[in-house]
């Protein structure tokens, strides 16, 4: 019994001297970006590769070229499993020592957006969040390049009406989405669209217990027999709604994902029977890239990825996430050219990520030619906005099947406006930034 | 020798019904009292509120709530999460309709509104029991996140469908919000766990505490004493959903920010459950005991390696520590199956008797 207590006393110090210690400070020559990554719970197969994409990306640069002038990149994983509870934990542990913050989940970006203003950090969302994000005089601290989840419905519609949105009228369109902050991102967007051009729009939610058995949901749809499908989904859901789709035989090529419902892995559970399925998304697997051909030189074929096997590499989700660490280092070298400093602070960063200019011609420098569209960030402008492809399930990868597709701004910029005003009248007082023309 | 309770003599009955009748736990209170007031939020980081402290004491508010009912009353129910949900939006509802009102007494009002709901949902433990009342508490669990779900006018018609604190004000103070310190917060929610806490302690020894336990060790001898089954259970229901219902409007408000319908779903319900029954069913000091098992050491187990310079990848060690704590709950629970307030009375019990045991 008496060592019993002796062990349980110790446990006990163990526990409160290491609550007490703080997390350890980083080398002055080291820019620390952090990574909120889930490799590990529900939407796993997903995190997975696109972690490693940004991963290797980080350790390609530090291995071929020493870093980004000559500063090496920490990059460190701060696992969430994709629960907002622990993506908070994970901010409030790195948020002293990091440059920026990679929240990885609609619902943690939207936890963490307020607190940014206060911590002073910058929110790097490539591609998912709040799509009012794009504000930049309302969202000072919060970036998501390349494109918004706005831009990419938009895009799904202009896809669909063949760049004539009128001849949507008198069609009905169907949204299967997550019931989540996530899946709910574009309804108002939708909604909007369905109200100008006369299309019936059809949300059909996901439960967040029932992404794996959607019969119900496909029921519904094949009673209402939409002209189109689109889906905001994730994770399990997305493998859930394409096993459904082959079973009750809803032509595939009518049926549309947005870019994170475009993962492999989903496709390869179908395989032939997901033929046609198509996905939005603003990069494009160009498995022959310069870049590609480094990273496997410098970390895969030295044994430094966490990827098993080379193929891989070929896969629509680890190449964005390459691309996701290549926005993040392209704002660390803007910043350290404007401010004249080598290792940079959150607020430079903020300056960098606000001053991205990824035109062809940066593209073809950084050995991307075809991975994305150019684009640019600015003060107010915090998205970019870039175009986007349809890629298109062949029965073994995705191939782009369409040209470049862009998004109406015209429509989400005024709807972009008055969400964000609404969040800064809800969260008063908000800072706002006048300076931005 | 430190738990000698010799010369300890009682000489009225109020001496003997104090909250603490032997000295060295007054003692030991006032050091635990001392810590959390005084010395954690001198010592702190904004880290090791937000992940330790605040959530700490909030789990343990819900735990109490849920010990009340189970514990307490020997009521199962699966509800948990979702009536802390009730509170939370209660909550959220009241300070949008009334911006002005002290969010303290706003806190205090959403409590009631989780009693009415967990009353409610209580009328039928009269008839049903054991596993089947615990079924009845899970409808009320999938009811409720699914209302949270649907019903928009609870969250304002927000596109997301997510409700969120706005910044909100206390005697000039800013106590909720994305800009308020989490020293203020901590503050706030150790006073309102204090508060529940000693009215909870008194209660649970009082004249009612006694009618739930007589209910819980055997309700039909409890009838035939005189004891009115229904009354007692539907105040254990009350009781226990207004503390249950106080936590969730804590959880939100003082801590999280922001909430989705699912983060009421069954994980948290589950989550308390554990809590309270690691901590040890029938006990108020065991919540807190739960609670910082079952809350603090995943997040201080994630962070042992960074202290020690170990570099394990972040995948690896959330594994790791799931396997550990696991394996903590397994081993408690086979030791001492009456949770760590039973293994903490067993230790002060030997400090008693310490040196000369029989």
């Amino acid at each position: 019994m008496k060592k019993r207590f002796r062990s349980v006393v110790f446990g006990t110090a163990i526990c409160l001297g290491s609550a007490l210690a703080v997390p350890p400070a980083f080398a002055e020559d080291t820019i620390y970006a952090p990574n909120l990554a889930y490799r590990t719970g529900p939407f796993a197969a997903t995190g997975i590769p696109l972690m490693n994409g940004q991963r290797d990306y980080i350790m390609m640069l530090n291995a071929r070229d020493g870093g980004v002038n000559g500063v090496k990149i920490e990059y460190d994983e701060c696992e969430t499993g994709y629960s907002t509870e622990k993506g908070v934990e994970c901010y409030e542990k790195t948020k002293s020592s990091a440059v920026v913050t990679q929240p990885w989940s609609t619902g943690i970006t939207l936890q963490v957006l307020p607190k940014t203003n206060v911590d002073q950090i910058p929110i790097l969302a490539p591609g998912y969040g709040f799509s009012p994000m794009s504000n930049g005089k309302v969202f000072q601290w919060a970036f998501n390049p390349p494109a918004s989840y706005w831009d990419g419905a938009s895009m799904m519609l202009n896809y669909v009406s063949d760049g004539d949105l009128s001849t949507l009228g008198g069609k009905k369109i169907a949204l299967l989405h997550l019931d989540h902050p996530f899946g709910k991102e574009p309804i108002p967007l939708f909604e909007a669209m369905a109200e100008e051009h006369g299309f019936e729009f059809l949300p059909i939610p996901v439960g967040l217990k029932e992404m794996q058995n959607q019969s119900a949901q496909w029921l519904q749809i094949r009673r209402e027999n939409p002209d189109y499908v689109l889906m905001w989904g994730w994770g399990a859901m997305n493998a859930g709604a394409l096993s459904e789709a082959v079973k009750t035989r809803y032509p595939m090529d009518q049926f549309i994902g947005i870019w994170w419902a475009g993962h492999d892995d989903d496709l390869k559970t179908v395989g032939e029977r997901g033929k046609g399925y198509k996905s939005i998304s603003w990069s494009v697997p160009v498995n022959d890239a310069p870049v590609m051909a480094d990273i496997k030189k410098h970390v895969v074929d030295a044994g430094d990825s966490l990827i098993d096997n080379p193929e891989d590499m070929n896969t629509v989700f680890y190449q964005r996430g390459i691309l996701i660490s290549m926005f993040l280092v392209e704002g660390i070298k803007a910043a350290q050219e404007h401010f004249g400093t080598k290792v940079v602070t959150p607020e430079q960063l903020r300056w960098g990520l606000a001053n991205l200019n990824i035109d062809d011609a940066k593209i073809a420098e950084l050995g991307m030619t075809g991975m994305l569209a150019p684009f640019s960030t600015s003060c107010d402008n915090h998205t970019g906005h870039a175009d986007a492809w349809i890629l298109q399930w062949d029965g073994t990868k995705f191939a782009p099947a369409s040209d470049r597709i862009s998004a109406d701004r015209g429509v989400i910029e005024p709807l972009e406006q008055a969400k964000a005003m609404e969040y800064a009248d809800a969260n008063a007082p908000w800072p706002i930034n006048e300076e931005c023309s | 020798m430190l738990y000698r309770t010799t010369g300890q003599f009682k000489t009225s009955y109020a001496a003997d019904h104090a909250l603490f009748p032997v000295r060295q736990d007054a003692v030991l209170m006032v050091i635990v009292l001392l810590f959390a007031w005084v010395i954690f939020p001198l010592t702190a980081n904004e880290f090791v509120f937000q992940a330790l402290l605040i959530p700490v004491l909030i789990y343990s508010l819900a735990a109490l709530g849920l010990n009340i009912l189970t514990g307490y009353a020997g009521q199962l129910s699966l509800g948990t999460g979702a009536f802390m949900g009730v509170g939370a939006y209660a909550c959220y509802k009241l300070i949008t309709i009334f911006p002005e009102m002290n969010l303290l007494v706003a806190i205090a009002i959403s409590g009631l509104f989780s009693t009415a709901v967990g009353v409610a949902f209580g009328i039928p433990s009269l008839r049903i029991k054991g596993f089947y009342l615990a079924i009845a508490t899970l409808a009320a669990q999938f009811f409720l996140v699914w209302l949270f779900e649907k019903w928009a006018w609870l969250y304002n018609y927000n596109a997301s469908g997510a409700i969120q604190v706005p910044n909100m004000d206390m005697f000039g103070i800013r106590v909720a919000g994305p800009t308020a310190s989490s020293m203020v917060q901590y503050y706030f929610v150790l006073f309102v766990v204090c508060v529940v806490t000693y009215f909870a302690i008194n209660i649970t020894r009082g004249r009612i505490g006694r009618m739930w336990k007589a209910v819980r060790d055997m309700d039909i001898a409890a009838e035939l004493v005189g004891i009115n089954l229904l009354k007692a259970k539907l105040i254990a229901f009350a009781v226990s959903s207004y503390i249950v219902g106080v936590s969730g409007a804590l959880f939100v408000f003082l801590w999280r920010g922001a909430a989705e319908p699912n983060l009421f779903d069954i994980p948290l319900s589950f989550r308390v459950l554990f809590i309270a029954i690691i901590g040890g069913l029938g006990s108020i000091l065991g919540n807190y005991l739960g609670a910082i098992l079952i809350v603090a050491l995943p997040v201080i187990l994630n962070i042992i390696p960074e202290v020690f310079g170990l570099d394990i990848n972040a995948a690896t060690i959330e594994h790791l520590n799931i396997m550990i704590v696991g394996t903590l709950i397994i081993g408690v629970l086979i030791i001492e199956p009456h949770g760590l307030a039973r293994f903490w009375a067993i230790i002060r019990e030997k400090l008693i008797i310490w040196p000369f045991p029989h």
